[in-house]
């Protein structure tokens, strides 16, 4: 492999074209049928397996692979939620385009972006911006998410590595011509016997690596989950990607990242579904009105919509604490990862009780409705499943509550101003503990003297709630601090997470401008959280009518759902 | 071999004998072959010819108009061993006896008859209620019969029906009075072959989300003729009596669920016994093992109110009209979050759909996910409830049930009596037995009750009084009904099926606890505090370790369950509180 | 927490480390092998990061969170403990 370093083309022509509203406009109107890049084209190519080639198309004119580069290395890639937001485009259409596209590729470079040398670096930007394909090759199937445990071994061979083993349910590994594959390279069975190794596949020999079928899917059809099987395959020393023996610690921290970013663009199929299901509870006539008119369609709905406002604060702060609180980032992302997904997918579950019958068809107006239901569980267990992002947390809690949850100072308020600038993202800053350290909890206690009075009792509710971890906290068990924690455990770990998601609302509200600085998403969404921690009180009517409003008007205008409310397509 | 301690698992046994281990690909009716239909979309004709020589269809039949069915539990048990293997074939086989469930609760004795013999003899019947503008709105349906010629001309479709194109005969509510309203449908039974080809017109097969293979689709006519005899049961009766008829069948799919969520468990604790995470079996991380023993419980509550509102068919038709609605949200709902919760555990076996049998656990995900959506869905089972609530609050207030009649409903050990369809009503006028009387049964709790039973017991009971004193405060309205009082429903629903916990194991626990295979899960009354644990936690909510959440024990009952759990799936038995042998390779 | 100035003995650090590996593992500390790889006692990965917390706590001394990995033994952490104490 060879790492020369070329000066990518300059993009800055097309930067007008590409971000969330370029996007959008290139994506067209997904309701007219003969739009290839529309609902039915969608639905259509996942019938028969293929990723939208269309789509592809586009994503390559318009670059969406600068995204992920970072602007040092000739890409777009600034910040992480500006990240989530442009991607989000593309999720809102297809979860199947933005995965296989998209994102898989940001979560390959992630790696090499943190760990790589400057050649790698390089070599990888360019690949990227030559609208050419990385795959992550980390999962074996036997080993699920306990990648120490992982078998394929890349063994010291002059003048470099072999490589023994297989990669399953590998995206893109067949068209993939960079792989970023971890392997076993030391025999302990702790977590310094991995490496990362940054492969190019084209200069591999051909017999030593051989491409497994295709693992069908039930979400993300499209999606081109393969694997590779290599026996005996050489490859160069200079793969290896940062240190020998580091990559479980590149792991722990290039995937913040992408942790904190992929629940935020999936937050886009949870907006097309709200939308689908505004679309049929408008029209649909029920017992003598619209389905729109019954009370507990209009509450689902707006449900719906604070839902997908809290998943977007959480992920947004997630992914802005990686510049402005790195320290702290092990926690919060591995929250925005286990919380996001649970949510959009609940969500989702409550509108299609909502859509009934129609939820269930592949065919039809709101066919795109299934479809994006069968994809998010994939988003769940894709790059870290709910149990491993707890895990990640658990043995953390008595340390959060000694030290962090007492005496934390609030986070910079540029956390939460969406519109505010952010320092550059250093992945060298990322640490893979947090050592009790928690500024985003403390606004929990900042809201309890909210002039909002609404807002103001939900804060101190919630504040004393982790007064209470706390105590639970401290003393925690010891077996619960080890693999063998209990589901007590997990309950407080979940419950701690829940706070943080309130705690990020109420920042993103005390920060914002227009409907974001207004407080009644924020009761609601407050109301929502809550009822997660078992509080019985439902989101208060006044409130609901003023949402269902907003919703509407939203629906009408075009504009999407989220934090952003930026105008859409058609 | 001793008498099975419930005799409609004899039944279950003898067919499930028959079929073999479903995980045998050598099988006709096995997990592969299913899921290789389920690939194709094809319809599984070849298992349901093997279904009808096995003589399961007599199953959907009372025994008064000649088939097999004294009790309903012999239908709900003969739909359950089908869904476990594959809810296609369930549904696409059992739907018959929704076609043919009109005739039993609202015909006359000879058209009755003529029905049976028509399900006797192999035919298949479909149910053709909805329309694609008006899905559950049935009282704006536009099928018009018109009089004509002694008998009807019909015009107009119906759509998303199960086997509307396989099907010999069609059971159509029509509309026969042009103004409508609740008398002014009538049912049909458009016998196709009779029609010929000329005289109706399938629509296409739509494509679904899971039951991949099923016929959804629907069937229109443009004036065919129907004689006065082909009339089911009284003119301007087809809404009451279909409204029966789903009291039985919106009580009975839950076999439909039971089934998938016994596949689902299976799956998934062979998954947790087979892999490993962190260098241990996944079922020895406490995390996972909770899971899999949540989803235990879940499935015995399941099972548990199904069996004993499918005897109260029989013992208490009068309130099914509750207990219907309580099923038919109860089961289909915590079975999807059972599956999801279970999904978790499984990671990405969860969505892979290759062709062994990694790739079965998406497939009952799929296919399971429309129990809760036909047949009348979440949001009108809930409805129902509402509908129910002045009723139910007097009644508890007043203490008011049927202690025989529960009795005969709970106790599996008899016979229930006879099925009167006469007794059936559109709403309750004594409420819910079942729950109403819960008070003074735990007054008086036998002696030897396990003291967190009783106190589990006594805390259902002030979690019920609470709920029907919000009840009876709830203003009734016909239309605009307040989204709280959808979640005060679903709050009586979980009071329902605690109550049923508790009467099922008062009536069974001398007989059932004595038999050997499941005595560990009457030891001590487990079964009944996990359930109890389980359902005043969805009831009360709070943190963890305290009260509700996990129970004030942090939830270790469940962890007593996982033995009891392993050995019913190592033992190749059916996860139930009732012993019943499988013939599940034993791994 | 002992004073900064003296630097603990290594039989002390070794105790010390015992007694929290037979603390996380809940066992008795006369049977946590110090040689052994404390992964095998239930502090996998992410699990082993924690005792950079515990180390502060008690010699007030920052150390990397990936010291459990870096020296996966009892004995393989004390000799570095007792290294970076003495050049404290």
């Amino acid at each position: 492999m060879t790492h020369a370093i070329a000066a990518p083309a300059d993009r800055a022509d097309r930067a007008d074209q590409t971000g969330p509203a370029g996007l959008e406009a290139r994506l067209g109107d997904p309701l007219d049928p003969a739009n290839p890049l529309g609902h039915a084209a969608v639905v259509a190519a996942d019938e028969r397996g293929e990723i939208l080639a269309a789509g592809e198309e586009m994503l390559d004119a318009c670059g969406l692979n600068a995204e992920f580069v970072p602007r040092s290395l000739g890409g777009r890639f600034e910040r992480a939620d500006r990240l989530a937001e442009t991607v989000r485009a593309v999720f809102r259409r297809d979860v199947t385009l933005g995965l296989g596209y998209g994102i898989t590729n940001f979560v390959a470079a992630a790696p090499v972006w943190a760990s790589g040398d400057a050649g790698q670096r390089a070599w990888l930007a360019r690949l990227l911006l030559g609208n050419r394909r990385a795959a992550a090759a980390y999962t074996e199937l036997r080993h699920g998410n306990d990648f120490t445990r992982n078998e394929l071994t890349a063994l010291p061979a002059a003048p470099g590595f072999v490589v023994d083993g297989r990669k399953e349910l590998v995206n893109n590994a067949e068209r993939a011509d960079a792989v970023v594959l971890f392997a076993r390279t030391g025999d302990g069975p702790g977590s310094r016997s991995h490496s990362h190794l940054l492969v190019d596949m084209t200069a591999l020999p051909a017999g030593r690596r051989r491409y497994l079928p295709r693992f069908p899917t039930a979400g993300v059809r499209g999606c081109l989950l393969g694997g590779i099987e290599f026996a005996g395959c050489p490859v160069p020393g200079d793969a290896l990607l940062g240190e020998r023996g580091g990559a479980m610690e590149t792991v722990l921290k290039a995937f913040q990242v992408t942790r904190a970013v992929l629940p935020g663009v999936v937050v886009g199929a949870l907006d097309t579904q709200l939308r689908t299901a505004l679309s049929f509870a408008g029209r649909r006539v029920l017992y003598g009105g619209t389905v729109a008119d019954l009370p507990n369609a209009r509450s689902a709905l707006a449900g719906a919509f604070l839902d997908l406002l809290v998943c977007d604060a959480l992920s947004t702060v997630g992914a802005r604490a990686l510049h402005l609180c790195p320290a702290e980032t092990s926690v919060l992302t591995a929250a925005v990862k286990y919380l996001v997904p649970k949510i959009l997918r609940e969500a989702s579950y409550d509108l299609s009780v909502l859509v009934g019958a129609r939820s269930y068809l592949r065919e039809g107006p709101y066919a795109i409705f299934e479809k994006m239901m069968r994809d998010l569980p994939l988003v769940t267990f894709a790059h870290a499943n709910a149990a491993v992002c707890q895990a990640t947390i658990i043995p953390q809690l008595p340390r959060l509550a000694a030290r962090g949850w007492p005496r934390a100072e609030p986070p910079p308020d540029a956390l939460f101003d969406l519109g505010a600038g952010l320092p550059p993202l250093d992945f060298g800053r990322l640490a893979i503990n947090a050592r009790g350290a928690d500024g985003l909890s403390a606004m929990l206690a900042v809201a309890a003297d909210d002039a909002d009075p609404r807002v103001a009792a939900s804060a101190a509710r919630l504040a004393a709630e982790l007064a209470r971890l706390r105590r639970r906290c401290r003393d925690l068990p010891a077996r619960d601090r080890t693999v063998l924690a209990s589901r007590a455990a997990f309950d407080l770990c979940e419950r701690y997470i829940v706070l943080l998601a309130a705690a990020a609302c109420i920042g993103v509200r005390r920060n914002g401008t227009g409907f974001r600085a207004e407080p009644d998403w924020l009761v609601g969404a407050l109301a929502r959280l809550e009822a997660r921690l078992g509080r019985r009180e439902r989101v208060p009517a006044d409130i609901e009518a003023r949402l269902t409003a907003e919703l509407s008007a939203r629906f009408d205008d075009h504009l999407t759902f989220d934090l952003y409310a930026r105008r859409l397509a058609g | 071999m001793s008498h099975p301690p419930y005799a409609p698992y004899a039944l279950t046994e003898r067919l499930e004998r028959r079929f073999g281990d479903p995980g045998d690909a050598a099988r006709a009716f096995s997990l592969a072959r299913c899921a290789e239909l389920d690939r194709r979309a094809e319809f599984p004709a070849a298992i349901c010819r093997e279904l009808d020589e096995a003589g399961v269809a007599a199953y959907y039949v009372p025994a008064r108009f000649g088939g097999a069915v004294r009790t309903f539990e012999d239908t709900l048990q003969v739909v359950r061993l089908m869904a476990r293997r594959d809810l296609t074939v369930a549904i696409g086989h059992g739907k018959t006896f929704l076609g043919g469930v009109s005739a039993w609760v609202g015909a006359g004795p000879d058209q009755a008859r003529r029905v049976a013999a028509e399900v006797l003899g192999g035919g298949v019947v479909s149910w053709a209620l909805t329309e694609r503008a008006h899905g559950s709105d049935l009282l704006a349906g536009e099928v018009t019969a018109v009089p004509a010629d002694g008998g009807y001309r019909v015009t107009g479709e119906k759509w998303l029906i199960n086997n509307a194109t396989r099907s010999d005969v069609v059971c159509l509510l029509a509309r026969t009075d042009p103004a409508g309203g609740p008398r002014g449908f009538s049912l049909l039974l458009m016998d196709k072959r009779r029609l010929g080809p000329d005289g109706y017109r399938c629509l296409p097969k739509v494509r679904t989300h899971g039951v991949r293979g099923a016929d959804i689709s629907g069937i229109g006519f443009d004036g065919a003729a129907a004689g006065a005899g082909d009339l089911l049961g009284a003119p301007g009766g087809g809404v009451e009596t279909v409204l029966k008829g789903l009291q039985l069948t919106r009580t009975l799919v839950a076999a439909l669920s039971l089934g998938a969520a016994d596949r689902a468990l299976r799956l998934c604790t062979g998954f947790a016994l087979g892999h490993a995470l962190y260098g241990r079996r996944l079922v020895d991380l406490p995390h996972a093992a909770r899971t899999l023993t949540t989803a235990y419980t879940d499935l015995l509550i399941a099972e548990v109110l199904s069996l004993v509102a499918t005897r109260a068919i029989h013992a208490l038709p009068g309130e099914l009209s509750v207990l219907s609605a309580v099923v038919k949200y109860h089961v289909p709902t915590s079975v999807d979050a059972l599956i999801a919760n279970l999904g978790q555990t499984m990671g990405a076996r969860a969505f892979l759909a290759t062709d062994d049998v990694h790739g079965l656990f998406q497939k009952v995900e799929r296919d399971h996910r429309i129990v809760g959506i036909f047949d009348g869905n979440t949001l009108v089972n809930l409805n129902a409830v509402i509908n129910h609530f002045p009723v139910l609050a007097r009644m508890f207030a007043e203490g008011r049930a049927d202690e025989t009649a529960v009795a005969a409903a709970a106790d599996v050990a008899q016979p229930p009596p006879e099925f009167d369809p006469d007794r059936l009503g559109l709403l309750s006028r004594t409420g819910c037995s079942l729950l109403q009387g819960l008070p003074a049964v735990v007054a008086a709790l036998p002696a030897g009750t396990p003291p967190a039973v009783a106190d589990a017991a006594r805390r259902l009971c002030a979690a019920a009084a609470d709920v029907h004193a919000r009840m009876a405060a709830h203003r009734p309205t016909a239309r605009a009904v307040p989204a709280a009082a959808f979640d005060l429903a679903r709050e009586y629903v979980l009071c329902v099926t605690g109550a049923a916990c508790v009467r099922f194991w008062l009536h069974n626990r001398e007989r059932a606890g004595g038999a050997e295979r499941t005595a560990g899960l009457w030891d001590g009354a487990l079964w009944l505090e996990a359930c109890l644990t389980r359902v005043l936690g969805a009831l009360r909510p709070g943190p963890p370790g305290e009260d509700g959440g996990d129970g004030g024990d942090g939830g270790a009952v469940y962890d007593r369950l996982l033995p009891e759990l392993l050995a019913q799936y190592r033992g190749g038995f059916l996860f139930s509180p009732l012993p019943c042998r499988l013939p599940e390779e034993r791994p | 927490m002992p004073d900064a100035s003296t630097v603990p003995s290594e039989r002390a650090i070794r105790e010390w480390l015992i007694e929290r590996v037979a603390f996380y593992a809940e066992r008795a500390p006369d049977t946590v092998d110090p040689d052994a790889q404390i992964v095998e006692l239930g502090l996998d990965s992410v699990y082993a990061l924690n005792l950079c917390g515990d180390v502060e706590d008690e010699f007030g001394l920052e150390v990397e969170p990936t010291l459990g990995w870096d020296h996966p033994t009892v004995n393989a952490i004390t000799a570095f403990l007792l290294g970076e104490l003495g050049h404290r």
